[in-house]
């Protein structure tokens, strides 16, 4: 396509009438009242966390803030923006935000704007083998807490940090919104006399309005229609498992209480499970394990439900195993088995004791890397350019580190007199965060691939890399520095 | 770790093909055309090199792609020279800029989308590749409506020489430039007739050294071919020592700003203190009087 526009207009230019042509061409087009393109300077596809948070960071900045802004995002806005729920009430679609996240977020003004009532930070992690019962746990020495606090993380729904990034937008302006809107496909502008766009895409809504974008950016999750539109294709692999996710009431607020959160992680042969602590009483799970066991799970009573959860936390994998072979009853099963098995109470979770009602559900894991971010006018963020294993909570924060990224490299081309969507333009982004995410993506596969394993060599083997994990001080240091973003940001 | 010269140029005005005039450009760039081959002091020898470059020259990917890497240094070299003295050519905050043998308009374009930025006029003797400045131009509907960028088929010799400080600017810029110039001295006073007091005269070009001989025209043209045959001339480049020397002494000017860079590959252009005397230089000199 580049070549070709290329070699049509060099053509014209070998002769001085050619030239003096188009000069009369020129003329006449300004002349007459052609209707102008509706072009912007940055169109979002996608109104998630990474394509708001983008717009967000663009308007708050006042070297950025006169850029013409368009969203286009499929599901109500209005909706999304007045959410509500009871205190009591939690979504089952939680994220963990790493400080950096948070600071980001509060740099650009949105972090005040969530119900922080509603998000709970955690300041230590349990993590161990089910197999092995190798165990490490994250918490802050004495002597090695970080300045920036001893919050590892931040446990916010999703539709809590979206209502506060509408929020905070709304307070901005000047954002041409399009939601409820359908992307019917998006091809190249045209060339006329007066004007070449035929390197800027142009995004086509149902009812047959047009988005030029100086700068297409594809927030547009894991199918990425932008993606398919610049021709980028994605690498990877399904995990052949399924992530549960459940909101759960819990006996209590936590063995730490209210001030010293908890969040637990155990490693199955199915997948690892999590319980990560919500405020009050409550937890969300995230639980990865087979699509067999994912629909078993959902078929379960409430009661067997929760005695089948807190076995995943307590019972050997043999025992879960029989219980996932069990149609009901999983209730009685639990009690009768957890008579014979030894818990330290301390070390996991408080006992789930309430399912709310239609939390549980289930997605696909996959991971996926697109070749790359960026093309000519074409930006990927968030989930459109990479999707990871949950197991490290990192998702989110990865997409909000591509945000924090794109946005300076789109500042610097503003005070470069740069033409933001040019590839050039876009060639930082792309540098500073694909060698980070590609790493990042592959030390979570591997981590899922190591702890997939039931038995043979590999499991005394990884026991003894997780309890030497344990004992160097040092190096337990640097991992929670990385999952709490405060180091450099690869793991 | 390589200087690379930047290919740039200067051919003899053939016709003047100024089409679009901003409506606040002075008076003086909506003058006549006039036929001015003899009077400038550009080199005939390289019309046919740059002409046949005029397509590649917005191909950030190909040869043109380390000029490119370095425009935006281009502007952080006019901040630091500006932010130096506490005199300003202008009270307001918009600049007017005259950009001095354009070529496809890199930097002339960037300098359009600024926001602190009036006007850009923007010459070159070339028409073929003024052409595809234009309608390189015409790919950013912003710097079209805005009317700010106004390219003119011309050289310095056949801009009248402004009458008063409104005609003047405050940033005369010959990047690239002055290496493919015959008489220098005569053209550096003849562009800085055009900085308006308190405006700065800034250029970046390529020091006359073993080193940038290897690079420039051995290493980047012969050997890497990451910059096209015959670009450069090496006889012709010029020291920043003889920079200065040509300012010294000129009351209507200030000390000058000197600062080298280098192209580390892989990292893209780095200032390194000194590099100045060994390869390619931003210099810039501001107007008192």
């Amino acid at each position: 396509m580049d070549g070709l526009i290329r070699s049509r207009t060099a053509a014209a230019y070998v002769c001085r009438s050619c030239t003096r042509r188009s000069q009369r061409r020129l003329q006449r087009d300004y002349s007459s009242a052609a209707p102008r393109p509706d072009t912007y300077d940055v169109v979002c596809v996608g109104g998630g966390p990474a394509g708001l948070s983008l717009l967000t960071a663009l308007r708050a900045n006042p070297v950025t803030s006169h850029l013409r802004i368009a969203l286009v995002e499929a599901q109500d806005l209005s909706k999304t923006k007045s959410w509500k729920l009871p205190p009591n009430k939690f979504s089952n679609r939680c994220s963990s935000l790493t400080p950096s996240s948070a600071l980001f977020l509060d740099k650009i003004g949105a972090w005040h704007h969530l119900e922080r009532s509603r998000v709970q930070g955690y300041q230590e992690m349990q993590v161990w083998d089910g197999v092995s019962g190798a165990r490490i746990e994250f918490d802050w020495a004495a002597d090695s807490s970080p300045a920036a606090g001893t919050t590892i993380a931040y446990m916010t729904e999703n539709l809590n940090l979206t209502s506060g990034l509408l929020k905070r937008l709304a307070e901005l302006g000047q954002v041409s919104v399009f939601d409820n809107a359908k992307v019917e496909k998006i091809s190249y502008g045209e060339e006329t006399e007066a004007l070449d766009l035929s390197q800027w895409p142009v995004v086509h809504l149902a009812g047959g309005k047009q988005l030029h974008a100086r700068l297409l950016v594809g927030a547009d999750g894991a199918n990425s229609p932008v993606r398919s539109f610049a021709g980028i294709e994605a690498q990877g692999w399904d995990y052949g498992r399924h992530g549960v996710v459940a909101t759960l009431e819990m006996e209590g607020e936590g063995w730490g209480g209210d001030q010293a959160k908890i969040a637990y992680q155990r490693f199955l042969p199915t997948g690892p499970v999590a319980m990560l602590p919500l405020p009050g009483n409550y937890s969300t799970l995230v639980w990865s394990t087979t699509p067999e066991n994912a629909a078993l799970l959902k078929s379960l009573s409430a009661k067997d439900f929760l005695a089948t959860v807190n076995a995943a936390f307590r019972l050997s994998p043999t025992d879960l195993e029989f219980m996932h072979t069990q149609g009901s009853g999983q209730t009685d099963e639990y009690a009768w088995r957890m008579e014979h098995t030894p818990v330290d109470h301390q070390a996991i979770p408080q006992t789930a004791i309430g399912v709310q009602e239609g939390t549980i559900a289930s997605f696909p894991l996959k991971m996926r890397h697109a070749d790359t971010y960026i093309g000519e006018r074409v930006a990927l963020i968030g989930d459109a350019a990479h999707t990871i294993h949950p197991l490290a909570g990192q998702g989110l924060n990865q997409g909000q580190g591509d945000v924090q990224s794109l946005s300076k490299t789109i500042e610097y081309a503003v005070t470069h007199g740069q033409d933001i969507g040019v590839r050039m333009s876009l060639e930082p982004y792309l540098s500073e965060r694909y060698a980070a995410n590609h790493l990042l993506l592959g030390v979570c596969d591997k981590i899922h691939k190591l702890y997939s394993v039931g038995s043979g060599p590999l499991v005394p083997l990884r026991s003894l890399g997780l309890n030497a994990v344990n004992a160097m001080g040092p190096l337990k240091t640097f991992i929670m520095n990385q999952a709490a973003g405060n180091g450099i940001k690869v793991f | 770790m390589a200087a690379l010269g930047l290919l740039r140029k200067h051919t003899p005005t053939l016709l003047r093909d100024g089409v679009r005039t901003s409506r606040t450009a002075s008076a003086i760039l909506t003058a006549p055309a006039r036929w001015t081959s003899s009077s400038s002091s550009v080199n005939a020898d390289e019309i046919s090199h740059f002409n046949a470059l005029a397509s590649t020259w917005w191909d950030a990917h190909g040869s043109s792609r380390i000029l490119h890497l370095m425009n935006p240094l281009r502007h952080d070299f006019i901040r630091s020279c500006r932010a130096s003295s506490p005199v300003s050519s202008t009270s307001e905050t918009k600049l007017r800029y005259l950009d001095v043998g354009c070529g496809g308009g890199i930097f002339a374009e960037s300098a359009a989308r600024l926001l602190d930025t009036s006007t850009v006029t923007a010459i070159d003797p070339s028409p073929m590749i003024l052409a595809v400045a234009k309608r390189h131009a015409q790919k950013d509907p912003t710097l079209m409506s805005t009317q700010k960028l106004t390219y003119l088929n011309a050289s310095i010799e056949t801009l009248p020489i402004p009458t008063s400080p409104i005609e003047q600017f405050d940033i005369v810029s010959l990047f690239e430039v002055i290496e493919h110039v015959d008489q220098p001295a005569a053209f550096l006073d003849r562009c800085g007739a055009f900085v308006k007091p308190g405006g700065w005269l800034v250029m970046s070009t390529i020091a006359r050294t073993w080193t940038s001989w290897f690079t420039t025209n051995l290493v980047a043209e012969d050997i890497l071919g990451v910059v096209p045959k015959g670009t450069h001339d090496w006889r012709k480049y010029i020291n920043e020592d003889e920079l200065r020397g040509h300012f010294r002494g000129k009351s209507e000017w200030g000390a000058p700003r000197v600062v080298g860079v280098v192209y580390v590959p892989g990292l893209g252009w780095k200032e390194v203190s000194g590099s100045e005397k060994i390869g390619n230089y931003f210099f810039g000199v501001q107007r008192i009087a």
